[in-house]
């Protein structure tokens, strides 16, 4: 008996994903530029608040006064969450819709590379979004970014997606059984950003700094924000980077295991292929 | 070695009862879709599976796939057992539920192929090689880089088995092929499903089907279910053989029956069908030549005979003998 490649699995549903998404061109362009829009009205807020684009409470808070690049980098890295938490369930529902996800499962191959492939090819979208959002963000708000700062920025973002996509993963499996995450995805997205410094430092409140401190982007935010507004190095931000790195396994843990429950869950109760 | 055995498949579903705000009005209901099915399907064997819309065809399908677990039993695919090793049992089977909607439609026929080739560890020259085949047996080399939605039903359900047999499975399920396709799509793989497949590849194939003629041409046994159970299970002929008349007497007619035919003397049960306006009713007796003056004279107050015959059983006439249930949903039916 032929054994299944978890890699020919991983590369034919990254191809897959990507073919059926050039079929809705509108939706690449809504996100390439959505993200970046989304944030202009915060930043009139914040001019309107404090007459300007510089504020000194804002500066003792983050150690910077750039307000403009903080919050586009909140923004632009905000889009990797939004893709982790809406992606990977979506992708399940729309399988589900579309008939083939008995079909999928049904299948020899592994769930773990179905589902890495399904990751992966959200990464890979989501990429291409976030860097047409930096071009954006540097042609139109004069962000800079330095080259020789990409590399550690892309490690952190390397950890960040790996922990969210053990969370998507645990999403995913939820909405196998309730056939319905918006909700779910709703609340945990309005979680993530009242207590992550997406758009604000948390700092600025010692609970929400407290609750801020097991969601995987604020360190993730801390380490991109450090080398691009701070100049700091990544090896001063090391602990932020390892704290990422422990929180990545325990996602892909959970995301993993609470799949594995609830995909043997809809076998039982036979709502697989329900939607 | 038999190819497919169930022991004592039992699958249930609870069916919860209508609330009105927080107060039940109706008590939850238990469902046995499968209820200690039993079955020996041997090597190269085309079986049927007949049933009824509920039958609980789809649900045995299903968990011969290991699509769904059952709540007791076990089921053998050439010998493995699909609940402690379900990824050995993948391998080794093919499986088309749920007819068209089981592909990417915004994908071409080829690019369908090639994901699944992939799922099922087929290399990409081996993939190449068996698309081709397949499409061209199935008469779609010149449609395979066309995107599934701009295929009619029929296409899409040809893609579908050779989706199912992509990988060269021994043992193939096909639930209900051919449902919806027109008859030429219909004729083409029930001749691709008899010949190739079984005849000359020797696949072992379970059909379920609510068409009575396609089992009767396709199958070598076919099996009877009805609610979760197998009724009886035997060759066609001796199906047809099982029931106490030898005749059978049916009508068709242009209007709206009325009277109830079985009430007659002489006369044991009596169903009818509607298709394109023409009433079927067809009436078992135990002498069909003595209570054919008296149908004819009922029959002919209400509406109008386009033809009378005796003619043999045929397996839907065995389904009702059995049962007393209709096979298809455009029947009515009325008994002893």
């Amino acid at each position: 008996m032929r054994r299944v490649s978890d890699i020919g699995v991983i590369k034919a549903e990254v191809t897959k994903y990507l073919k059926i998404l050039l079929c809705y061109p509108m939706e690449l362009v809504f996100w390439c530029v959505f993200p970046v829009v989304w944030v202009v009205p915060f930043i009139f807020q914040g001019k309107a608040l404090v007459g300007g684009l510089t504020s000194q409470s804002f500066a003792r808070l983050t150690g910077t006064d750039q307000y403009i690049p903080y919050v586009l980098i909140g923004a632009i890295l905000n889009t990797y969450v939004m893709s982790a938490l809406y992606g990977m369930g979506e992708s399940l529902r729309s399988e589900s819709y579309w008939g083939t996800l008995e079909i999928i499962l049904g299948s020899p191959s592994r769930r773990v590379s179905i589902l890495i492939g399904k990751a992966l090819a959200e990464s890979i979208m989501t990429t291409g979004y976030a860097i047409s959002q930096s071009i954006i963000c540097v042609v139109v708000f004069g962000l800079e970014v330095t080259v020789g700062k990409i590399l550690p920025i892309l490690l952190v973002v390397a950890l960040l997606i790996c922990g969210l996509y053990g969370l998507a993963m645990a999403l995913a499996a939820v909405t196998l059984q309730i056939k319905e995450s918006h909700s779910l995805v709703h609340t945990i997205e309005y979680f993530f950003y009242l207590f992550s410094p997406v758009r604000y430092p948390v700092d600025i409140n010692p609970y929400i700094k407290m609750v801020s401190l097991v969601i995987p982007i604020t360190y993730a935010l801390i380490v991109v924000r450090g080398i691009m507004l701070l100049n700091q190095s990544i090896e001063t931000l090391w602990r932020n980077v390892f704290i990422l790195f422990i929180m990545d396994i325990l996602f892909l843990l959970l995301g993993f295991a609470t799949f594995t429950f609830m995909e043997k869950r809809v076998r039982q109760s036979g709502t697989m292929g329900h939607y | 070695m038999d190819a497919i055995v169930t022991e004592k498949i039992t699958k249930s579903f609870k069916k919860k009862g209508r609330r009105r705000f927080l107060s039940k009005v109706e008590s939850d209901e238990t469902i046995f879709a499968c209820d200690g099915v039993n079955m020996r399907i041997r090597q190269g064997e085309l079986f049927g599976l007949l049933g009824p819309n509920g039958a609980g065809k789809t649900t045995l399908v299903k968990v011969l796939s290991t699509l769904l677990i059952p709540d007791s039993g076990d089921v053998y695919i050439e010998g493995i057992n699909t609940l402690r090793d379900p990824i050995a049992a993948r391998k080794i089977l093919g499986v088309t539920t749920g007819g068209e909607r089981t592909l990417y439609w915004k994908l071409s026929a080829h690019d369908n192929l090639r994901y699944f080739a992939s799922l099922y560890g087929i290399s990409s020259q081996e993939a190449e090689k068996r698309i081709a085949y397949l499409l061209d047996i199935m008469e779609l080399t010149d449609k395979q880089h066309m995107r599934l939605e701009k295929f009619s039903t029929g296409m899409r359900q040809k893609v579908s088995i050779a989706r199912a047999i992509l990988h060269d499975p021994r043992v193939i399920l096909l639930d209900e092929p051919t449902l919806g396709l027109d008859p030429s799509f219909s004729r083409f793989l029930r001749r691709f499903i008899r010949e190739e497949l079984n005849q000359t590849q020797k696949k072992t194939i379970l059909l379920t089907t609510h068409y009575m003629d396609e089992a009767e041409q396709l199958c070598d046994r076919i099996a009877f279910m009805n609610r979760g159970r197998i009724v009886v299970l035997d060759t066609p002929d001796n199906l047809k053989r099982s029931i106490p008349h030898e005749e059978v007497l049916e009508l068709r007619c242009v209007g709206t029956l009325r009277d109830n035919l079985a009430g007659l003397e002489g006369i044991n049960r009596s169903y009818f069908t509607y298709e394109g306006g023409v009433t079927t009713v067809r009436i078992h007796a135990d002498d069909t030549e003595k209570v054919m003056t008296s149908v004819i004279d009922i029959v002919r107050k209400q509406a109008r005979i386009i033809s009378a015959h005796v003619i043999k059983p045929t397996l839907e006439d065995v389904f009702i003998h059995l049962t007393g249930v209709k096979l298809t949903d455009d029947t009515g039916e009325k008994g002893e």
